[in-house]
């Protein structure tokens, strides 16, 4: 019995001391491990702020190239911040061709565009999403194949088209084709058909107009998906340069990226001072909205991606 | 049921509905039946030649080289996107006020018109006064002439292509690595589960739909590329980046041989309809079984 | 204030019949609850009465008006859905007052009304936030509230309290019966809970596969069920049935055929003494469940498993025991489920002991 208590508290007393050794070594282990994790740490965040660099860098030549002079835009190794800012290279890049019709003109296929969307794609998907009727199988058909088509496959039989509608040359020209969307509808008639039925129940029995209904209670509903798609639509539509090119000769008619990358048939040289101010018109306002709503963008097109 | 409530959802879907069977349904038959001529757009007579466009397509030099232009485009694009934004991802997926920062950098070239960006680049991938040319030059390379040469050229455009689309292809993995339910991490680190084999066996499976469905519509992007090329070379030189929507547009719009240019359309539209079928099953399973 | 009748009532979707030839009426200011297993056609006749769904055939009468042309909106009638159905992008004063709104009435008013309906349901404070801000308990006052505030002839709810907990879920069982003592009103209301249904109706009906078994209060329906479907639906256990020939040792004579026969577990008695005459079985307690005031055991004998239920007494402990249910607790059914309530008499025997194991 005493010896069996003996042998315990020796061995008890072994175990402190060998304990206290692998105590010494873990901490040695712990504070290699945490400084192994500082390194990772630092390694981790600078490539992060690397990447940064390889997509902000090429923004950040653009602003700096359109402040430049053009002797200044050919020196090696290249300057990053000019001498002084040539603040004249956007007056010169703005007076290369009618940049207010240009403009205007953006502004009014894009906007157009959005308003006939939203009055053709609302109504619609509300239809596909929410009445049983004969045929709607068949038309939803007509939806889907042209989700499948791109516009830049099929722009020669529409430019027949439009040329035999007189169309070509005008706003109209350029709006009609995309008055509704395919997309837009998929996606609208998605999110109607997730609002539970008691909803529109509990709506009918307040005695409720089928209008109001759509109007005050389910639209409502759907604006997340709405903006959305909005966001969407304008960024696809502001930035579109095929469809303009192909559809308009006319320079009373052409858009802003179509101005823009005409800057550079202007004169033989490459004036790159001139080109990127040009550009930064083009893409300062995208830029702007997109910082201000970032995330809201992002999720927007996301969201068409994911679901 | 009153004859205007059974002729209301007719109503709502007609506007859209002409449009589409306007702009996208007709003239897709137009431009078959346009595949059967020889026309030049402004004399009066369309001659039928049957399938001889198709024919005369095949066999020529020019459209074989643009084929395998798109082809290899497509398939470095789509290849180099979708790996490089997997890891991307995997990297980034984190949520933080830094994270975010740095995921909002990678997605801004997404929503930058086409325009911007060819011109950006072209003025990036000046071989004299370019800036590509002169950080490979402090890596101690030689310059590269990027666009001006037939060897360098595609690639450049591929470049380009990667840069704008990882941005966007990357967020989607992110937001299909956030959609995993994290008790499945939890499950597997009980499980003492490596992390590779976290990756492998568990991670890349749940996201194999999110991978198909960023191949495919990748593939389809890229075969309709026509912004960079019509910016950046022109098809150029010699017709090493030439591809089918740019050379359907050449034909069209510059040489007039409107037959010629809808057999290449019917072509595109063929490898396109396939893989956007493939895309709509795709799409569909998602979206009913989420 | 309103008398609803269903006359030859049949529903079908599609080939499917849900509901065939239903006669109901429901009396004037009668809290009526609608009960059944799911997928009995409780609901499809609750929203029959509301409009929501139109009858294949028959007459629904709101008072002294045949609704069947009537829409939804014009018939008077409220109704609060299981998920509430609350307006997501409106307030809680939108969601009370869409229902006026929609039926012109003057802001004055409109806002006099709901100041009154939301100081009853105590709503006051929350009037100006959104629905997905508020408890279940307050999403269920609203969906009330923008139910009364129409001051309709009958209020209809479709299962309302399956969505709380269990506690909420009781107190609102109470406030409900409050409210419609308050108001007067015709209630008529749905639940697959029997416990629910006994506890606030007044007037219960039960339905299965699309068929009123029976049509009574809470009290008669328990003690003098219609058939063997009612008898085995309500309760808490259910009534003990079992087969005729099951029933070793039962000794009846009987002039019409019987075909099960059953008993209430809180009529049983366990180990009676000698004097107690009835109907004895012997058998094995195989669970014990004690609910405090109440026991309940599940016995395995050789007419099979039955419960046995006990008040304010102490836990029997033995395995083994006997269980005496008095003759006149004893209800025979007939061959296809009909109450026999006559032409059956038991034999009586003192030492009827049969069964044991």
């Amino acid at each position: 019995m005493l010896k069996a208590v003996n042998r315990t508290i020796g061995s008890a007393s072994i175990g402190t001391a060998a304990e206290g050794k692998r105590a010494d070594v873990r901490s040695g282990k712990a504070v290699l491990r945490k400084a192994l994790r500082a390194v990772l740490q630092v390694i981790n965040v600078a490539g992060m702020l690397g990447l940064v660099l390889v997509f902000a860098m090429p923004f950040v030549w653009m602003i700096s190239t359109s402040l430049k002079t053009l002797p200044e835009t050919m020196i090696f190794p290249p300057v990053w911040i000019p001498e002084n800012f040539v603040w004249q290279n956007y007056a010169d890049a703005w007076n290369t061709g009618p940049f207010l019709s240009y403009f205007v003109n953006s502004v009014v296929i894009a906007v157009g565009i959005l308003i006939l969307q939203m009055l053709t794609i609302i109504p619609a998907s509300f239809a596909f999403a929410r009445y049983k009727f004969k045929g709607s199988g068949f038309l939803f058909g007509i939806v889907m194949v042209t989700l499948m088509i791109p516009a830049q496959l099929i722009f020669l039989p529409v430019y027949l088209e439009l040329s035999a509608f007189k169309l070509l040359n005008t706003h109209l020209g350029l709006i009609l084709p995309f008055a509704s969307s395919a997309f837009g509808i998929f996606l609208l008639r998605q999110a109607f058909m997730q609002i539970s039925d008691e909803l529109i129940e509990a709506a009918r029995l307040d005695q409720a107009a089928e209008w109001k209904i759509i109007v005050q209670i389910m639209v409502p509903m759907v604006k997340p998906v709405l903006v959305t798609f909005a966001l969407f639509s304008f960024i696809a539509h502001w930035n579109d340069y095929f469809w303009p090119l192909v559809m308009t000769t006319n320079e009373t008619a052409r858009t802003l990226p179509l101005g823009i990358a005409k800057i550079r048939d202007v004169e033989g040289v490459a004036t790159w001072n001139t080109l990127m101010a040009g550009n930064l018109i083009l893409v300062a306002p995208i830029l702007v909205v997109f910082f201000l709503s970032q995330r809201q963008i992002i999720k927007a097109f996301v969201y068409n991606g994911v679901k | 049921m009153t004859l205007w409530h059974k002729l209301r959802p007719y109503g709502m879907v007609a506007p859209a509905i002409i449009i589409f069977s306007l702009f996208f349904i007709y003239p897709i038959f137009y431009m078959m039946y346009l595949s059967l001529f020889d026309w030049n757009f402004v004399s009066p007579t369309k001659t039928y030649v049957g399938l001889q466009n198709f024919a005369d397509l095949l066999a020529d030099e020019d459209f074989r080289k643009v084929l395998s232009n798109t082809t290899i485009y497509t398939v470095l694009t789509v290849t180099l996107t979708t790996g490089l934004a997997l890891l991307l991802a995997l990297w980034l997926n984190r949520k933080s006020f830094f994270h975010g920062f740095v995921q909002g950098a990678i997605f801004s070239p997404h929503i930058i018109s086409l325009v911007s960006i060819s011109l950006l680049w072209s003025w990036l991938m000046d071989p004299e006064y370019g800036l590509l040319n002169w950080v490979i030059g402090l890596a101690g390379f030689e310059k590269l002439q990027w666009l001006s040469h037939p060897g360098t050229s595609l690639v450049s455009l591929v470049m380009v292509a990667v840069w704008k689309g990882l941005g966007y292809n990357a967020l989607v993995f992110i937001a299909g690595l956030q959609s995993i339910p994290a008790d499945i991490y939890e499950a597997a680190s009980l499980d003492r589960s490596k992390p590779w084999t976290t990756f492998s066996k568990l991670i890349l499976p749940m996201l194999s739909p999110t991978i198909f469905f960023l191949v495919i519509i990748n593939m389809i992007g890229s075969f309709q590329v026509f912004e960079t090329i019509a910016i950046m070379t022109q098809g150029g030189p010699v017709n090493s980046t030439s591809t089918l929507v740019y050379y359907i547009y050449e034909y069209g719009f510059r040489f007039f041989k409107i037959g010629y240019a809808s057999a290449s359309g019917v072509i595109l539209l063929v490898i396109v309809g396939i893989l956007t079928i493939i895309y709509f099953k795709l799409l569909s399973n998602r979206v009913h079984y989420r | 204030m309103a008398k609803i009748e269903l006359k030859n009532i049949s529903k079908k979707f599609k080939d499917d019949t849900v509901i065939q030839n239903l006669n109901l009426t429901i009396k004037d200011g009668s809290f009526t609850v609608l009960v059944g297993p799911s997928g009995c056609g409780k609901s499809t006749t609750l929203r029959m009465v509301a409009g929501l769904e139109k009858q294949s055939d028959g007459e629904i009468w709101i008072d002294d008006t045949c609704v069947n042309d009537t829409p939804p909106g014009m018939r008077d009638v409220a109704m609060v859905f299981q998920n509430y159905a609350l307006y997501p992008t409106m307030s809680v004063r939108g969601n009370i007052e869409f229902g006026l709104k929609n039926r012109g009435v003057a802001r004055g008013e409109r806002d006099k009304l709901v100041k009154d309906i939301s100081e009853i349901v105590g709503l006051t404070p929350h009037l100006d936030k959104k629905p997905q801000n508020l408890s279940g308990g307050q999403r269920q006052r609203v969906a009330l509230a923008r139910a009364m505030v129409k001051q309709p002839k009958v209020f209809i709810l479709d299962e309302p309290l399956s969505n709380l907990d269990a506690k909420l879920r009781n107190q609102m069982r109470t406030e409900l019966i409050q409210l419609h003592k308050r108001l007067g009103t015709t209630f008529v209301y749905v639940t697959h809970d029997q416990v629910e249904a006994m506890s606030m109706g007044d007037e219960i009906v039960v339905m299965n596969k699309g068929v009123i078994q029976q049509a009574d209060s809470p009290m008669k329906l328990y003690h003098d069920p219609e058939n063997l479907f009612t008898a085995e639906f309500i309760g808490t256990p259910a009534m003990n049935t079992m087969q005729m020939r099951d029933a070793q040792g039962l000794d009846i004579q009987a002039s019409v055929g019987i075909g099960y026969v059953g008993f209430r577990p809180e009529q049983a008695l366990i180990n009676a003494g000698p004097d107690s005459e009835g109907y004895t079985v012997e058998g094995e307690i195989l669970t014990r469940e004690s609910l405090g005031a109440e026991q309940i055991y599940q016995i395995q004998s050789r007419s099979g498993v039955f419960f046995v239920k006990t008040f304010l007494a102490p836990v029997v402990t033995a395995d083994h025991v006997k269980v005496t249910i008095p003759y006149e607790h004893l209800y025979y059914f007939g061959l296809s489920g009909e109450r026999l309530r006559s032409g059956v008499q038991a034999n009586r025997k003192q030492l009827a002991t049969v069964g044991g194991i």
